[in-house]
């Protein structure tokens, strides 16, 4: 009967059969929207938090940078980002004696607390990952600013001497809306953003840096430093090399490795993604279990057109397959929207708060939107396979017979 | 073809339900020709549905023989097949699917065939043409009359050329006017299309428009009487 060859005409009727599968789950439009709904919360999750913890990764794998310092020196005691002043500038230079080391940098981290930024959310004691809820603010000489990570800026440094140039992190300059040559408040003193930067180190991104003696000078840290960066000659070993500067100074220094900054981070990030995938699972059960329930309604009430489906030939695997099929739509349907609402609701809570859109830069990895199709795939099979088979496996009697 | 060649042949045919507490079927015997018309009428229980259920291979019966086409319905692993092919069934509910449109729900059965979509329009439409909906052919059938809807049922029963059209009560739903222009369309279409009709009914003038009648009295065939009408 089929004129062309058999395979044209199998796509054909393929073609047709996808059409019925379409059109199906739109019978019962309220129901099919709750489970569609059902289903998004869970790709919104997905997506939402893969977004947003793959950006976070993405920004430690960019600590471990060639030209940055290996190893952070702190004193003793304080907490691993030190702030404020505790240690002696003349530390930098005494460290250089040390084997194995090749540069030093001392720097002062401080948290301003008057920008715009710090005024909207100073407050709140949690405020991101940024200093005490502030914007971090970083004194450092131009010359080091490598050791920070920062390579290239687009514009200039400021200059060692200056007393109103600061540079600024792309992802504060984007959520503050400013760029080179704008001006900002900071200590309640004007200063001139003379270049901005992005290292893909999330918490250097979201910071500020000026000249060491600025800073020391408006946070009454004349002399003093937070941190000494280090960075090791070229074959030397890291550990060693930090095991020696904490020796050469017991119970005064301590020292953190880049590397063990990020295995710090990495601990961290895994306890998200576990968390993530925990919530995620919940989300597809209680996802899956609406597309069971409204597969086995709609079965039930079509239970007459399957025995009618069944007289005129159908064979149980089209059945099956109608059944099966219908649910995948529901659940892709519930993908595409769930994915939409995921990037832009992300995006959009990230440009209406600053204080979390000056840190955070979502990822848009295609895994993450894979893995939230997949999952929206499985849940479409685990959920429409129960219902399919037992409307496959319906005796075509009974079912005609049914009222 | 042999017109005199039994299309449908059935000894002894025996099915019950509820662990044989229901004998709705008790050693039925039938014999139909190709090409013949057949009425069945009996009392509501008797057995008649039941009857078709078995000659459109829906249902396995539990003993005897029953041969339709050619093929052995008591051993045959393909009865989808069977029903695809040789089978067109029209119920005393339309039982049309409502989201699809009347063009649709006549090519629903053309699926399990290797029918080129092109060519299942072509069918699908020639017999919408005479059942006489060709003007409603993209309309659902929610929006069509009981009798439209019928004739839309009737066109999907023959739309994969059946050897038989089983047809279940198909005026039970429709008022007498409506149903006999259903009836009269059944009748041409069976000699039209060269198919054997077998049609349960209960009422009298429905079963005199038959060739043959055949009365199911406790799921036997009681007796068979020539209709007048029959030539
Ligand atoms: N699937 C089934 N399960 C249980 N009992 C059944 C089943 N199918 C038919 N029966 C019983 O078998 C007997 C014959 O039923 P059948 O439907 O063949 O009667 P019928 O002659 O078509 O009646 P009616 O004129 O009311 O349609 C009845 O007693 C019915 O209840
Ligand atoms: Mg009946």
């Amino acid at each position: 009967m089929c004129i062309g060859t058999i395979k044209g005409c199998e796509k054909k009727l393929i073609m047709s059969f996808l059409s019925l599968v379409v059109k199906n789950p739109f019978r019962n439009k309220t129901r099919s929207a709750l489970a569609i709904v059902g289903i998004s919360i869970g790709i919104i999750v997905i997506v939402a938090l893969g977004m947003v913890t793959g950006g976070l990764e993405n920004s430690t794998q960019s600590t471990l940078k060639a030209g940055a310092a290996e190893i952070t020196v702190i004193q003793t005691g304080s907490s691993s980002f030190g702030s404020g002043g505790s240690l002696n500038e003349s530390l930098a230079a005494s460290l250089l004696n040390i084997s194995g080391v090749k540069d030093t940098a001392g720097i002062l981290r401080a948290t301003n607390t008057s920008t715009t930024v710090a005024t909207t959310t100073s407050n709140s004691s949690s405020g991101g990952f940024g200093a005490e809820g502030g914007v971090s603010v970083t004194g450092i000489d131009a010359n080091k600013l490598s050791l920070i990570g920062v390579d290239t800026i687009n514009g200039t440094a400021f200059t060692n001497t200056s007393t109103n140039q600061v540079i600024m992190g792309t992802t504060i300059a984007q959520s503050l809306n400013k760029t080179v040559g704008d001006t900002i408040d900071l200590y309640g003193k004007n200063f001139t953003i003379t270049g901005t930067y992005e290292t893909g180190n999330f918490i250097t991104d979201a910071g500020i840096m000026m000249p060491l003696s600025t800073l020391q000078n408006l946070t009454n840290n004349q002399n003093k430093i937070s941190d000494v960066l280090v960075k090791v000659t070229d074959n030397a070993n890291v550990t060693t090399v930090s095991q020696s500067i904490e020796n050469a100074y017991p119970n005064q220094l301590s020292t953190t490795t880049a590397a063990d900054e990020a295995n710090r981070i990495n601990q961290g990030l895994s306890f998200i993604n576990t968390a993530s995938w925990a919530i995620s699972l919940l989300a597809i059960f209680i996802g899956a279990v609406g597309v069971i329930n409204t597969m086995i309604m709609s079965v039930y009430e079509r239970t007459r057109e399957i025995g009618v489906l069944k007289a005129v030939g159908w064979r149980d695997r089209r059945i099956l397959g109608m059944i099966l099929g219908e649910s995948i739509v529901l659940t892709l349907l519930a993908f595409v929207i769930g994915t939409i609402v995921a990037v832009v609701g992300v995006e959009l809570i990230l440009t209406l708060s600053p204080s979390v859109g000056g840190i955070i830069k979502p990822s848009f990895a295609y895994d993450i939107f894979l893995r939230a199709f997949v999952v929206a795939f499985l849940v479409g099979v685990i959920g429409g396979l129960y219902p399919a088979y037992r409307a496959s496996r319906l005796s075509p009697t009974e079912a005609l017979r049914y009222e | 073809m042999n017109n005199n060649e039994n299309i449908i042949e059935i000894k002894g045919l025996k099915k019950s339900y509820d662990n044989g507490k229901i004998k709705a079927l008790n050693g039925m015997d039938l014999e139909v020709k190709r090409g013949e018309f057949i009425s069945i009428m009996g009392p509501s229980g008797s057995g008649k549905s039941s009857l078709l259920n078995m000659i459109g291979a829906l249902d396995r019966a539990d003993e005897g023989s029953i041969k339709v086409a050619g093929i052995d319905l008591m051993k045959t692993k393909k009865l989808y097949e069977f029903r695809s092919k040789e089978i067109g069934f029209v119920f005393q509910m339309h039982n049309l699917i409502p989201n699809l449109s009347v063009l649709e729900n006549v090519q629903i059965p053309m699926f399990e065939t290797k029918t080129s979509s092109k060519d299942m329009k072509k069918r699908a439409l020639e017999l919408l043409k005479a059942v006489n909906l060709e003007d409603k052919i993209n309309q659902k059938p929610t929006r069509l009359s009981g009798g439209e809807r019928q004739r839309v049922a009737i066109a999907r029963a023959l739309v994969n050329h059946p050897s038989i059209i089983l047809a279940d009560e198909p005026t039970g739903s429709l008022d007498s006017k409506t149903g006999e222009v259903i009836l009269n369309l059944l009748k041409d279409l069976h000699s039209k299309e060269n198919v054997t009709l077998v049609m349960v009914t209960h009422e009298p003038y429905v079963g005199k428009m038959a060739e043959r009648i055949v009365t199911v009295l406790d799921g036997k065939c009681q007796n068979i009487i020539q209709s007048s009408q029959a030539g």
